[in-house]
């Protein structure tokens, strides 16, 4: 997958890992997929609330080690 | 889009937190939120206020807290309502009447503050929020 930007929350909690994604989304432009690496268990679910929120589309999670990788793609 | 209404009541980190990230949080997701500090919690508004005490009945688990915000694992309070503010949808309410017996003036706030209102205001702006939250 085509990643445009990455975000990098490792070892951050809650809300941080959120935030950082929210402030990524900003600089982004629509069709940009995003990646962001969290070690925040809550982080996926977290993710996918805010994305079906605002509109934005979690395409994929991935779990290497103790991180989360969450791909999302920015739309509209 | 649901609405949120937050009042807090202490400006002891452990009320702090929890009142901002959800604050936070909510706004951005996209949601109306909107926080109203009284009595105590008036007091983190202060420009010349430090936040670093929890209640007193978790002193035990300070340390912890101010461990988590020092290694950079949670960020301070004040950086979470910063950037619910940068969304334009969290609002920031201080008590008049707080205001008035502890003698704190509008220049002495934070300028997060959006506007100083007495209760019948706050209950007009919050009277159509899904979620209202008491926190002392």
């Amino acid at each position: 997958m085509k990643v445009d930007i990455v975000v990098d929350a490792r070892y951050k909690s809650c809300p941080g890992p959120l935030l950082a994604l929210a402030e990524a989304v900003k600089k982004a432009g629509p069709g940009h997929i995003i990646m962001l690496l969290a070690t925040d268990p809550s982080a996926p679910q977290d993710i996918r609330e805010w994305a079906s929120s605002v509109g934005h589309k979690v395409l994929n999670v991935e779990k290497v080690d103790e991180t989360y990788q969450i791909y999302v793609e920015v739309l509209g | 889009m649901p609405k949120i209404s937050i009042i807090v009541s202490s400006e002891k980190l452990d009320k702090l937190f929890p009142a901002v990230t959800l604050a936070t949080t909510a706004a951005v997701m996209g949601w109306e939120s909107e926080i109203f500090f009284t009595f105590w919690g008036l007091l983190a508004l202060k420009k010349d206020y430090e936040a670093k005490d929890v209640s007193s009945d978790y002193k035990v688990y300070e340390d912890g807290l101010r461990r988590a915000v020092n290694s950079g694992a949670m960020p301070s309070w004040l950086e979470i309502l910063e950037q619910g503010k940068k969304t334009g949808r969290l609002k920031v309410y201080a008590c008049s009447t707080t205001m008035s017996f502890l003698g704190v003036k509008a220049e002495d706030l934070l300028e997060y503050v959006d506007e100083i209102v007495g209760a019948a205001s706050f209950l007009g702006k919050a009277k159509d929020s899904d979620i209202n939250l008491f926190i002392s």
